[in-house]
């Protein structure tokens, strides 16, 4: 893909014994047996600004969640921000901290669908290490779950981000985009047993994990009224330049294909709006649409648009369409995304239950149904809960997505080799390849980091190496960086001025 | 519906490749396939704590 794209996962935090009371300083203990190299503490939080929104404005406060503020009132920690954030960077240029009670990874920066799947099963092995750490340290059961929800009505999320230009137009983006997110579920979904909203209508099992937290079709929240298309404007490049588009309603995929098909049609949607494109449609009420067609996994998925009522199938079938007369054969990866998505949405059409071996939604159905059969249980049955969470068991022994990877039949998109050397090291073609170098390397140098800068102190001199235009292909400057053989050339071959400050211009602005 | 593996894993994977780290072009890797056995899923599924989800409570996150 030629752009950047990344994926940040928080993960459900299991200790025996332990409440949601505990669940910060839970996290943050798992976090301090992290057994990998990093740089600890230095994330630099001085760029991020989620409060801004898209449309040009920002607002004065984000919204909670009442029943997480009460708990928050009635259990205060007594840890520092430092410590409650136990930010860590690792070699491979991820993100690893608690964000809200929740360890999240979040993947280096990649530009190739296979990097970013190897990364994110990266992710899923460095927290598992972390996870085995900590049990061993403390004595209890610990386990950890790629999902995103707790069953009880608490929600924690899998963003995705991927940066565009910002010469497409905001009101172009959020009206193409908008459609696209409401049913793209119907293959990036997780599936979920029942559904969390009152009243509670029966339903047994669901396409999304997320579908029932959507209160919004549009804002810039995050943590509470949780919208389909989130406007919040924070691009970690620069500003003038381009947009980071920061999807925050998809699910946790375990499926490699399914994350794979996920980020590589929402990546040729944005290829199209760069290149001029726009959906001519809208869909009358995005979040029940979504929620209708979440509970309803047989069904037709009807959905109301001002172009009349049609299929969510038929409704991607517009924007594969429009992918595939401008896209055909410009690289194997853009044939694959769009093969398998036009394979997908037939087999979604004529027999889904062929989609048992690539989507979550209907794998973890059929393993329930089997289930179910057999011991002669019926499916909204409260065992089946337990059996959805330990689908997203990120312990390959006992989670019931890796008994259908050892068994053959999820189709796996990247070797063992490719994530044990995603762990430690870092996509070759994005700047996270320099992030990477720098823990690898640099450690005692380094005073802080993001996405976006880098800020060295050697000798009593500070540099600041600024990333926010590297968003291209950098395979060649990472490959000098390799080379290089001191701190001091490091630094020289990324101080041109395009590519680094000595000045504090960018702190005062 | 039953799962069906002997189905899917007659299906052919995909043969064209994706873009790999080091840029060889090798495509998506076949899955192990071994003789599908819904005997070793059932054991499996037969494990797990039917309380863990009771038990299973979490902080609302973003």
């Amino acid at each position: 893909m030629n752009r950047l794209l990344g994926i940040e996962t928080e993960y459900g935090l299991y200790v025996e014994g332990r409440g949601v009371a505990d669940q910060i300083l839970e996290s943050v203990n798992l976090l301090r047996c992290c057994p990998f190299p990093a740089v600890k503490g230095a994330w630099d939080y001085r760029l991020e600004d989620p409060r801004r929104d898209m449309r040009g404005f920002r607002v004065e406060q984000l919204a909670v969640d009442p029943h997480d503020a009460q708990i928050e009132r009635e259990h205060p920690i007594s840890l520092s921000e430092r410590e409650t954030r136990s930010d860590h960077v690792l070699t491979n240029g991820a993100r690893l901290y608690n964000d809200h009670a929740h360890p999240e990874y979040a993947t280096p920066e990649c530009r190739r669908l296979m990097d970013l799947i190897a990364q994110d099963k990266a992710g899923e092995r460095i927290l598992l290490a972390c996870a085995q750490a900590y049990q061993r340290q403390s004595g209890a059961t610990v386990k950890l779950y790629k999902n995103n929800t707790d069953y009880h009505g608490s929600s924690y999320g899998t963003h995705e981000s991927y940066l565009l230009l910002r010469s497409v137009n905001f009101d172009t983006l959020a009206s193409t985009m908008t459609p696209f997110l409401t049913t793209r579920m119907i293959y990036a979904g997780a599936g979920k047993t029942g559904v969390e909203v009152n009243p509670n209508p029966r339903v047994p099992y669901q396409i999304s994990q997320r579908a029932d937290f959507y209160m919004d079709t549009m804002n810039v929240e995050t943590l509470y009224r949780r919208p389909i298309f989130n406007t919040r404007d924070e691009p970690h490049a620069r500003l003038r330049d381009y947009r980071r588009l920061h999807v925050i309603c998809g699910d946790a995929n375990m499926s490699e294909y399914a994350t794979a098909l996920k980020v590589g049609t929402t990546a040729l949607v944005l290829d199209l709006l760069e290149d001029g494109w726009a959906a001519n449609f809208f869909i009358i009420d995005p979040v029940k649409t979504a929620q209708s067609i979440s509970r309803d996994p047989d069904g037709k998925w009807l959905v109301e648009t001002d172009d009349g009522v049609m299929s969510a199938i038929d409704i991607q079938r517009r924007y594969l369409q429009a992918a595939q007369e401008r896209y055909t054969g410009r690289d194997a990866e853009t044939d694959w995304i769009l093969r398998e998505w036009e394979t997908v949405l037939n087999l979604l059409e004529t027999d889904p239950e062929l989609l048992g071996n690539r989507l979550d939604w209907v794998a973890k159905r059929q393993l329930l149904s089997l289930f179910a059969e057999s011991e002669g249980v019926p499916l909204d049955d409260p065992a089946m809960i337990a059996l959805d969470l330990a689908y997203h068991d990120i312990d390959p022994v006992e989670g019931l997505y890796y008994a259908l990877v050892e068994q053959g039949r999820m189709q796996t998109l990247v070797s063992r080799e490719e994530v044990d050397y995603a762990m430690q090291n870092p996509p070759t073609d994005t700047r996270a390849a320099i992030r990477g170098l720098c823990v690898q390397r640099y450690t005692p140098q380094v005073e802080s980091l993001n996405w976006e800068r880098i800020i060295l102190r050697n000798e009593e001199q500070t540099v600041r190496l600024d990333l926010s235009q590297l968003t291209g292909d950098t395979r060649d400057l990472n490959r000098r960086l390799t080379a290089a053989s001191t701190i001091t050339e490091f630094v020289q071959l990324l101080q041109s001025p395009r590519r680094a400050s000595k000045t504090d211009e960018e702190e005062s602005s | 519906m039953i799962l069906q593996a002997d189905e899917r894993v007659r299906r052919p994977m995909p043969t064209e490749p994706l873009t790999r780290p080091g840029g060889d072009g090798d495509g998506p890797s076949k899955p192990d396939v071994k003789r599908p056995d819904t005997n070793e899923l059932l054991k499996r599924m037969r494990r797990v704590d039917p309380d863990q989800a009771r038990r299973y409570r979490q902080r609302s996150g973003q």
